[in-house]
């Protein structure tokens, strides 16, 4: 019995390890420096929804709740654009982040002094923010996100456009 | 652990207990309430533990490098290998005499899972997919009515676990209350998910061989029960 129960797992890491989504860090391309204004702008001029992801390599929630972005960006990214801050990291290590989880289909951007949360009325790491188009700030949710929540925002949001 | 569900696991742990301690002195001639709670204890941690793991390694993590994440539960939990795994870790508790403690348990363990839905109130997380239901609710600051699918849920598990309270009077053939409570709660999940804002396919096709599962048992312990009394 602990055999089997030894093989499962071995096979389920190794499984893990050749289903990997990752990618190359070579692959992942500079995030681009924003502030406050930036992310301003880029709220108001969006035509669509809008899923703001505030994260850090060095926080352990958000490589948790990685996953469960990039399949959500899988699912919605045609009616929802995601957008990724990476915050208080340094620009390698924000890329390893990107590349471990394949998150490479939605944009990202840099906030080294992380000023774009407070300017967006949220504190701390992670935060997930939903915007309608013109940036109106529709949800805030602080901490790891589960499943459940990110669907059912996403789905008030889509249907705020619909 | 976020503490809206360490309490909503606390509310859980609360109603299995309150319900083994209810049927210690009516139907559970077998065991101590005691050692009835050791065996759920166990097989619950397992089953969450191991649906943490499955979701991290299905959703490409390896556990192994990042070990801390198992402990963020809220991101996921794998509920058909978590289920599996917690009724395989009953199994081997209980197999001194499976079917007679899994009859013990049952109703305890649906009206636990009945209460972790209900704890939905708690942690904000009761809504499904839009309706035009008379008690349809809205989230804050949304014009959206939406089914309160967990309650839904919370309320037909708790209808169950009474049902099957009721039944152990009557005396069934040994196993057969413990595979109506895989077949009610299986049931219960398969019914309500498609009420659920989900991301990806969801766990359909799980509670749908969870039921199937639990109807094959419960027919064929009936059967065995009718065999052994003619």
């Amino acid at each position: 019995m602990r055999r089997v129960a030894s093989l499962v797992v071995v096979l389920a890491l190794t499984g893990t390890a050749c289903s990997s989504v990752s990618v190359p860090i070579d692959d992942v391309p500079e995030l681009p420096p924003t502030t406050p204004e930036d992310v301003a702008a880029l709220l108001e001029t969006s035509d669509t929804p809008v899923v703001l992801n505030v994260w850090a390599s060095w926080c352990v929630p958000c490589r948790s709740e990685a996953p469960l972005l990039r399949a959500a960006h899988a699912q919605h990214g045609d009616a929802v654009r995601f957008v990724g801050v990476a915050v208080e990291d340094g620009q390698r290590d924000a890329r390893g982040f990107i590349a471990e989880f394949g998150l490479t289909g939605f944009e990202h951007l840099f906030d080294r002094p992380g000023t774009v949360p407070a300017s967006l009325g949220g504190r701390g790491v992670p935060l997930t923010f939903f915007f309608a188009p013109g940036g109106d700030l529709v949800h805030l949710h602080r901490g790891v996100i589960d499943e459940r929540t990110l669907a059912l925002q996403i789905d008030e949001l889509v249907r705020l456009v619909g | 652990m976020e503490f809206t569900l360490l309490g909503a696991a606390l509310l859980a742990a609360a109603a299995v207990y309150g319900v083994l301690y209810y049927e210690a002195r009516r139907a559970n001639a077998l065991e101590c309430t005691r050692e009835l709670w050791d065996v759920v204890l166990i097989a619950a941690m397992s089953g969450v533990l191991a649906g943490r793991l499955a979701a991290m390694v299905i959703g490409g993590t390896n556990p192994l490098t990042n070990l801390p994440d198992v402990l963020i539960v809220r991101s996921g939990v794998d509920t058909g290998w978590a289920s599996l795994t917690a009724l395989a870790v009953f199994g081997v508790s209980a197999r001194r005499d499976l079917w007679r403690i899994a009859d013990a348990v049952a109703p305890a363990a649906l009206a636990g899972l009945a209460a972790w839905h209900a704890a939905c109130t708690m942690r904000g997380a009761c809504l499904g997919t839009p309706s035009d239901l008379p008690w349809a609710v809205a989230s804050e600051g949304s014009a959206v009515g939406r089914h309160p699918v967990e309650i839904y849920a919370a309320l037909a598990l708790l209808a169950g676990a009474i049902v099957l309270i009721v039944g152990k009077r009557r005396h069934p053939p040994a196993g057969m209350v413990g595979a109506a409570a895989l077949l009610i709660a299986a049931l219960v999940r398969l019914l309500t998910e498609p009420l659920r804002p989900v991301i990806g396919a969801g766990p359909t096709a799980w509670y749908g061989a969870g039921a199937a599962v639990g109807a094959a048992l419960a027919l064929w312990r009936w059967r065995v029960g009718r065999r052994s009394s003619s």
